[in-house]
């Protein structure tokens, strides 16, 4: 309770206060722009917040993430673009309404829905965290890595894409991330006697290129796309019966949310299509869905912004990301020296809750920007892309040179912007590799420290518990698809028949 | 997303592949996963490289023991996916990319003279490359944008950027 309320008188700091204001309007301006999205914004901002006091810093960050997740809203309604792909099914009936006319009642159902589901993640964010860490407190090594094992399995349901590549461009992550001095051997590995390293490969830079520069490589294909602006009347909430048509769907789609958010590397974009699926299902009037219909937004809407809460759940209380986003922000706590786990609910409760109630008013603050700015940060959608992505580039680089001052990051930028525009031209999403190369070095520590526990006799983690669950978990977020897949493939002709 | 989607109907005869897009194919189904198994045979290798410590020092692991556990892992993975792979090849790498790629390796090789001059050569080329001309627009991403950059990051953050052709103005 001390802690909830030091964090509180935190935000009383009125350049803080200023910072959060600042960022919101930052963040929906990210969120609208063309290929930017919240990881890609947060990455490319997260060099800039380095010489900053924690606090600040990362609460910029988690702004960033709130207030971009729910701008692309923004674009889906007025252009048939999502700014972010969490956005993408808010399109389905957004961008109809937006065509009736009635763009100002589908953007201020947006910006509501959004606001409930993002301050109903952080009351859970609140009170799950400290629990979690709390049951995380007494975990040991073998406990930690099977944890970060499970947390890695869950890459591989990221994106659309194959579950292999996306596990393989995770391994690939967890590989980098071996280059340099071993932290239990102190012997360099990987580093072709190159000084600058010895202490790794640094995520600043790599993230930068393979969600910065890679989309720039991507941006260049999309030169012909033409974007066009409906025309937006005066903002109009929902009416009080539109209200009592959505509450449920509010309530319900901000559920969903949280619990996909907390779920390790499952982020925004899966939790607002289950959010629409069910918003779909339980409605009364499905058949309204994908034509203007305001539940479809409301449950696509309050399920991304809720999974921005539930995703920084685990991220903050066990150090596994909760979505993409959060794994650059688990990259900026490790470069200000945070250790996110159970001993940041001990040690350092200030700073959590702080972040906590920065991320609560964020979520108040981009009602009013996303609301009454909209039709000004829909206009910024227009700006060319010829314009702006050579701006973000001369950003980027300058981003990525900052931390460390070297050249060399500003080679491991470009040269990883270059590689992950191949990987994702191939079909390997970046991601997984971001967030192999982030908890790589404790997936290594943790498997170190369990060997030396149990004497090098590795199997023995199969003996406890809760390691054992995690195993387990592990083998249901790796097998489980393909066995559903035999599953489906093999009830499909009986279904096909019989209807 | 924001464009449609055209399903084709009805169409039971597939059109026969051109040699392009096989090779493309071809390329995305065999050469990318032999790819990367030579790449984990040559990491391995360095591996088998690194020190050892002796037995009484060791910590549980040898430093070459992990690196080869995830070489190990990646390389199953890369096999199953030559014969598994199912998914579509890209499209034809468009001469608009390679080009954007050929200016990130320019921009490389001016950095190294002077890295705002790289920057700002590279922004106005870029712009100009994908079809801006208006004279405000090359002016502003490669001069203004650039030069603003620098002093925001040189006065602000106290980023302290290498000597070039054009920083030494400034710093000297």
């Amino acid at each position: 309770m001390d802690a909830a309320l030091s964090g509180l008188m935190a935000l009383a700091d009125i350049n803080l206060l200023f910072l959060i204001v600042a960022a919101t309007l930052g963040g929906v301006l990210v969120g609208a722009l063309p290929g930017l999205n919240a990881t890609t914004g947060v990455a490319l901002l997260l060099p800039f917040t380095i010489t900053m006091e924690p606090i600040p810093a990362i609460a910029i960050l988690t702004t960033i993430y709130c207030a971009a997740t729910f701008a692309g809203a923004i674009t889906a309604i007025l252009i048939n673009t999502p700014g972010t792909s969490a956005s993408a099914t808010t399109c389905l009936d957004g961008y109809p309404l937006a065509q009736r006319g009635e763009a100002g009642k589908a953007l201020g159902m947006a910006a509501v829905s959004s606001t409930i589901g993002g301050i109903v993640s952080v009351v859970c964010l609140m009170a799950a965290a400290p629990l979690m860490a709390r049951a995380a407190y007494n975990f040991a090594p073998p406990e930690y890595f099977a944890l970060t094992v499970f947390g890695l399995s869950m890459l591989a349901t990221i994106g659309d894409g194959s579950p292999i590549k996306n596990i393989l461009s995770g391994a690939f992550g967890v590989l980098v991330a071996t280059v340099g001095v071993d932290l239990l051997t102190s012997i360099e590995r990987f580093t072709f006697g190159m000084n600058e390293l010895s202490e790794g490969i640094p995520f600043v830079p790599v993230m930068i290129g393979v969600f910065g520069i890679s989309e720039l490589l991507i941006q260049a294909d999309n030169l012909h796309v033409e974007r066009k602006q409906v025309i937006m009347k005066a903002i109009k909430l929902p009416s009080r019966a539109d209200y009592k048509k959505v509450w449920r769907t509010i309530l319900r789609s901000s559920g969903i949310g949280t619990f996909i958010g907390i779920l390790p590397a499952e982020g925004a974009t899966v939790a607002s299509m289950i959010g629409y699926n069910e918003a779909k299902r339980w409605s009364k009037t499905p058949e309204e869905f994908g034509k203007g219909s305001l539940e479809g937004i409301a449950g696509s809407e309050a399920a991304n912004n809720s999974a921005t809460g539930g995703a920084m759940v685990p991220t903050l209380a066990l150090g596994i990301p909760g979505s993409p986003t959060a794994a650059v922000i688990l990259a900026g706590l490790m470069v200000h020296g945070l250790r996110p786990g159970p001993t940041m609910f001990t040690e350092q409760a200030d700073f959590a809750f702080a972040i906590f109630w920065s991320m609560m008013l964020v979520n108040v603050l981009f009602f009013f920007i996303g609301l009454f700015g909209a039709k000004l940060f829909a206009r910024v959608t227009l700006i060319p892309i010829q314009i702006l992505w050579p701006i973000v580039f001369i950003f980027s680089i300058v981003g990525a040179y900052a931390l460390e001052q070297s050249m060399i990051d500003v080679l491991i930028a470009v040269g990883s912007g270059i590689l992950g525009f191949f990987m994702r031209r191939y079909g390997f999403s970046v991601v997984p590799m971001a967030i192999g190369l982030i908890l790589g070095g404790m997936l290594e520590t943790r498997l170190g420290q369990s060997m030396v526990m149990l004497d090098e006799q590795w199997w023995l983690m199969f003996t406890r518990p809760l390691a054992l669950f995690f195993f387990v978990l592990t083998a249901l977020a790796l097998f489980g698809p393909l066995v559903w897949g035999l599953m489906f493939k093999q009830r499909s002709p009986v279904e096909s028949t019989g209807e | 997303m924001g464009g449609h989607t055209h399903l084709q109907e009805g169409n039971p005869v597939q059109p026969a592949m051109d040699k392009s897009s096989k090779r493309r194919a071809n390329i995305s189904r065999y050469a990318v996963p032999a790819g990367i198994i030579v790449f984990c045979a040559w990491a391995y290798w360095l591996s088998t490289q690194f020190e050892r410590v002796p037995p009484i020092l060791k910590r549980g692991m040898q430093p070459e023991d992990f690196p080869q556990l995830v070489i190990g892992l990646i390389i199953m993975l890369s096999v199953y996916l030559i014969f598994r792979d199912d998914s579509k090849a890209p499209e034809p790498l468009t001469k608009m990319v390679q080009m954007t790629i050929g200016l990130l390796i320019g921009f490389l090789l001016i950095a190294e003279i002077d890295l705002f001059l790289g920057l700002g050569l590279f922004a106005v080329s870029l712009t100009a490359l994908w079809g801006e001309r208006r004279a405000w627009a090359l002016i502003l991403v490669g001069i203004i944008a650039p030069v603003a950059v620098f002093f925001m990051f040189d006065g602000i953050f106290e980023v302290r950027f290498p000597r070039g052709l054009l920083t030494n103005l400034w710093y000297e």
